[in-house]
């Protein structure tokens, strides 16, 4: 990803500005509650950006990071009053660690093999937890309503806070992956990815930098979860750690475009709206409309336009022109990782599995 | 009666063939294109109301429907290549993986607007009732559902090393580029292995309905578990998806017979992890 | 790039403009009362939601209309002390996630202007819903939803009529109790069996705790995946302690499957006491002649229209309108809006602080209501109905008959469970 040119720096102050002044504009709590979900998600995707975006580590397993977060302060507020905000570094840390533990095996893994490994990690994470007694299995946690303030990370009267401090994090985020996206680590990914064997001939160490990608995503993805934790003051295994909520995050980055650092942002800024709407205007019929447009909508823009709107207005953002250029050519697109599936031969294939390190 | 070791085998057979079934469709198209299929057990959804319809409308045992449901299911996967499928495979790897993941959402709620969510049984499948061999209670049904899927296996693996075509399709799998120097149509191929491998787990489907509730979101847990087995058994490898099939029946019910019911999924995907660290490729894979 | 900064605004606007389209609610006119009716209406749970909202719907109808019936203001048209207003329902859909359950709730309350809430039917989404409205301080009141928790948060606006999973545990305990009393049964082994979310692990909990407090012995204790692929493991380990009787709660898939099951694999306990799932109304068409002889717990049963004419009143009307007989959980969702429309109607104002005053002192009695419970009536501290009592149904040649307590049984129970083999 390129360096941001002074225009559209310029562009994404104003859209901040916005932001910033939405809810003055806007009252009511459902179009906060939107805002509030369209930067929850769009956080998980950039967290999601760093690894599968930009290291082509294509995880469909972030709720089991979201989870990990929500549950670890969640767990250390209910028992031992531990304020949330120190329960926000802890789930952090403690995500990822758990990413580093299951990153490492399979750090050799790649496309298909991996996303295939993060479901069944993911599931894995979910079926303990709803099993797991410390943690009230199935029953799950319920936090207490304490006194609104900034210290208790509880706001009751209004959204308002919950929707600034979101901001925030997301902003946050974004200064992380593109801190990531400019340095070397990032370098090097953009190396993996076009190229397998040049990478190998320089001799960059693949392992230790995808740990890092990895690690680095949970930790930005499990506070996500602590935030939703704090904001419905409730949780169980069916709301944090579902497989949905890790496809979710895949589309909302793929739809904004993957490898770009404002993609995931504009992914979930288009498909929350449509997702909470559809819901609400088409969903009270119980008819599954609302879903069929959403189904529909994901199958076009993967047929015909992969590399998200991101790409619409990147001059980068080419697709691959035929089958036979598409395993050699460097393309620097949103797509992360083209790759024509086609011409691959077995050992590259089979090798999808692994990869030199 | 029926609650010992023997009992439990038998049943992991039983239900690990089926598996077995469901995870040979997959990975003929995982195998041939290099896509994982999300939306296969959304095909075995439908395989399974097809079966339902013509039991209901037509009074067609399910046994009987096969031929349709593999008719139609084969339509749907070949249409499903043409129309949507094949437009990702010049495309980001991402793109692909996400495409039918699109599909499955799609055809499930399909599935909810047409039928509605509620829960559909065949009641009275011609081959019903229970065998008692000594100690160990046979399904019927079960068993046939069992015995069919191992012979369409065996038929399919026939079908590829000795039919023209199942030659044609082996050697796409094995070497695309060789294929098309050959004069093989490899899109051909991939709407054929597209069409071949939904209809095979629109079989399992018509198996399963003699015994499984039927709604739009069956597909779910048999898809990701297919997801596992085929892995596990090696990506484009039938002997090893059958194989990895009939593993993974024996880890979830031996799993759960003897460690704990609750926990029996988790081993499973746990078996697939681990067998992927130790040999990414699985187990009969290249 | 002048294409750009246009389309970057574009989607920035987007967001803000589909917000901004929902304006703050227009006042309602003063002739309707709304009430907020949250459930799964899309979804695995879907079908279920379809049942509880049309319970609510008949009510709702016959609260509106005039009806010659012993129901709390049938026989007025509209709510006659607030100059016959009548309620208006405003559904939403929770697609059975408990955050949604928060995000509906604020939704209708603050966008739509509902005075008050009902549903969820899931513990779960009335936990988050309730927790909202709480912060909202709208009434909620509950009629279908059966953790116990739900009434042990302190919850000043939350009130619940029907019976929750607590006291469907200790029927269970006093069945036993009473079937070696009366009928001069003894059991003495139990094997607990329950799906593994919420719903099911409490109930596991709770006959648990009831079963040490009883004295009676737990030999096999199994939580599962309410949809499995198979329930082959789950039976062998039962069919292995083979204790007396075995205690199922489950929802409605793997209440088809385990009674599959057990019967392909010969399971027989003496008796078999289940819930929820067993009495959905897809079940009995799914398994037919199999379900005989299950015991079911039920806070509504068809039967009980022998001794209360009014239950077979209401089903006449629910069956002409939908087709079909009610169902658990119409008949459960059907009582929250006739409780509403009294206190609302006591208050003679739909200001909050009223309601919940007037809810306190709701008092409605044992024959105006379509249940064998004493009446409505609300516990002071948890605003649980102290009144909420269940029964036990049988389920015999494919009908629900009520069979216990014995003194208002229907008909007489059949114990223990015939063998899978001796039967047809």
């Amino acid at each position: 990803m390129r360096t941001l040119t002074r225009r559209q720096i310029s562009v994404f102050a104003i859209v901040l500005i916005l932001l910033i002044l939405y809810p003055l504009f806007v009252r009511g709590s459902f179009p906060l509650h939107i805002m509030i979900m369209v930067f929850l998600f769009a956080m998980m995707g950039v967290a999601w950006n760093i690894m599968g975006g930009y290291a082509g580590m294509f995880s469909f397993g972030q709720a089991a990071f979201f989870g990990i977060g929500a549950y670890t302060s969640s767990y250390l507020l209910v028992t031992y009053h531990v304020s949330p905000w120190i329960g926000l570094l802890a789930g952090g840390l403690l995500a990822a660690l758990a990413a580093a533990v299951i990153g490492i095996p399979c750090s050799n893994l790649r496309g298909h093999y991996f996303a295939i490994a993060s479901i069944a990690f993911a599931e894995i994470v979910r079926i303990h937890f709803n099993n797991w007694k410390l943690v009230g299995a199935a029953e799950g946690l319920t936090l207490p309503i304490l006194n609104q303030s900034l210290r208790n990370f509880e706001f009751h009267s209004s959204k308002v806070p919950y929707y600034y401090i979101l901001l925030g994090f997301l902003i946050f985020s974004l200064l992380i992956c593109s801190w990531v996206s400019t340095s070397r680590m990032g370098f090097y990914f953009r190396a993996i990815k076009e190229s397998h064997d040049l990478a190998k001939v320089v001799g960059i160490n693949f392992v230790r930098y995808r740990l890092a990608a990895i690690m680095i995503s949970a930790f930005l993805t499990a506070i996500a979860g602590t935030f939703y934790a704090q904001y419905i003051l409730y949780l169980d295994p069916e709301s944090v750690l579902i497989l949905p909520i890790s496809i979710q995050v895949v589309l909302v980055a793929m739809l904004g475009g993957a490898g770009s650092i404002m993609g995931p942002v504009i992914g979930a800024a288009i498909l929350l709206p449509i997702s909470e709407g559809t819901r609400v205007w088409l969903g009270f019929k119980g008819t599954g409309i609302d879903m069929i447009v959403y189904g529909t909508l994901i199958m076009l823009i993967s047929a015909y336009h992969p590399q998200g709107v991101w790409g619409l207005f990147s001059r980068i953002g080419e697709r691959a022109p035929s089958a036979a250029h598409a395993a050699e050519q460097s393309i620097a697109s949103a797509g992360a990782g083209t790759r024509d599936a086609t011409s691959a031969s077995p050992a590259d294939r089979g090798g999808e599995g692994r990869s030199e390190s | 009666m029926g609650g010992d070791l023997l009992q439990q085998v038998v049943n992991s057979f039983l239900i690990g063939s089926v598996y077995a079934l469901v995870a040979i469709g997959l990975t003929l198209i995982w195998g041939v294109m290099n896509i994982v299929n999300f939306a296969h057990g959304e095909f075995l959804m439908i395989g399974m109301f097809i079966a339902f319809w013509s039991y209901t409308l037509l009074h067609l045992d399910p046994i009987l429907s096969i031929p349709i449901c593999a008719a139609v299911l084969f339509i749907l996967g070949a249409a499903s290549y043409r129309f949507i499928v094949s437009k990702v495979m010049t495309g980001p790897i991402l793109a692909q993986l996400v495409v039918t993941f699109g599909l499955s959402i799609f055809l499930a709620n399909l599935a909810v607007l047409l039928w509605t969510p509620d829960f559909r049984l065949i009641e009275k499948p011609l081959l019903n009732g229970t065998w008692t061999l000594g100690n160990v209670q046979l399904s019927i049904p079960k068993f046939v559902a069992s015995l069919g899927s191992v012979l369409v296996s065996a038929g399919i693996l026939l079908f590829l090393r000795k039919t023209k075509t199942g030659k044609a399709i082996l050697a796409v799998e094995m070497n695309r580029e060789s294929a098309l120097l050959v004069g093989i149509n490899t899109e051909r191929i991939n709407a054929l292995s597209f069409g071949v491998g939904a209809a095979l787990v629109g079989i399992a489907g018509a198996f399963l309905s003699m015994y499984y509730y039927i709604y739009p979101q069956v597909g779910g847990l048999f898809g990701l578990i297919s997801f596992c087995i085929v892995a596990l058994g090696g990506f484009g490898s039938i002997e090893g998806a059958f194989i990895a099939g009939i593993l993974v029946g024996f880890v979830q019910t031996l799993g759960g017979y003897y460690f704990d019911p609750a926990y029996k999924y988790a081993l499973v995907f746990l078996v697939y992890l681990i067998t992927v660290w130790i040999r990414p490729q699985g187990l009969l894979g290249w | 790039m002048g294409n750009v900064t246009r389309r970057n605004f574009l989607i920035g606007g987007s967001a803000l403009a589909v917000s901004a389209w929902m304006v703050p609610p227009v006042f309602a006119a003063p002739k309707t009362i709304k009430i907020g009716g949250l459930y799964p209406l899309t979804g695995n749970l879907a079908s279920t939601g379809l049942d509880c909202r049309r319970g609510a719907e008949m009510a709702v109808e016959i609260i509106n209309g005039k009806y010659d019936l012993n129901l709390p203001l049938a026989k007025t048209e509209g709510l006659p002390d607030l100059g016959g207003a009548k309620i208006e329902m405003v559904w939403a859909d929770t697609k059975g996630e408990p955050k949604n359950g928060q995000a509906e709730a604020e939704r209708v309350v603050t966008q739509d202007g509902v005075v008050g809430v009902i549903g969820a039917y899931q513990s779960s989404v009335t936990k988050t819903a309730s927790q909202a409205t709480e912060r909202l301080r709208v009434p909620y009141v509950c009629s279908d939803s059966s953790s116990p928790t739900l009434t042990e948060r302190g919850l000043k606006y939350f009130f619940r009529v029907s019976p929750h999973d607590g006291i469907f545990a200790h029927d269970q305990f006093n069945f036993l109790k009473d079937l070696e009393r009366i009928k001069k049964q003894k059991v003495q082994s139990v094997a607990l069996l329950y799906e593994n979310t919420e719903f099911g692990s409490n109930v596991g909990k709770q006959e648990q705790k009831y079963a040490q407090e009883y004295g009676y012995k737990v030999v096999e204790d199994i939580s599962y995946t309410a949809n499995a692929t198979d329930v082959t493991s789950e039976v062998g380990r039962l069919i292995k302690t083979n204790p007396d009787v075995l205690m199922h709660a489950s929802y409605i898939t793997d209440a088809i499957l385990f009674t599959k099951t057990f019967k392909e694999m010969g399971f027989n306990p003496k008796g078999m006491l289940t819930m929820a799932g067993y009495i959905e109304p897809g079940y009995l068409p799914a398994v037919k002649a199999d379900g005989d002889y299950i015991i079911v717990r039920s806070t509504f049963a068809l039967d009980l229209a022998k001794s209360k004419p009014l239950v077979g009143k209401v089903n006449e009307l629910f069956k002409k309108k939908y087709g079909i007989d009610m169902s658990e959980n119409a008949a459960r969702s059907f009582t929250a809006p006739f409780v509403f429309a009294d206190a609302i109607n006591r208050a003679k104002t739909t200001e909050p602080e009223a309601v919940v005053k007037a809810l306190h002192d709701t008092n409605i009695p044992g024959d105006q209501v379509i249940y064998p419970w004493k009446g409505v009536k609300f516990d002071p501290q948890s605003n649980q109905n102290i009144y909420a009592t269940g029964t036990l149904v049988q389920i015999q040649n494919q009908q629900y008959v009520t069979v216990w307590p014995f003194e208002s049984a229907a008909k007489d129970l059949v114990w223990p469970f015939p063998a899978w083999k001796s039967r047809k």
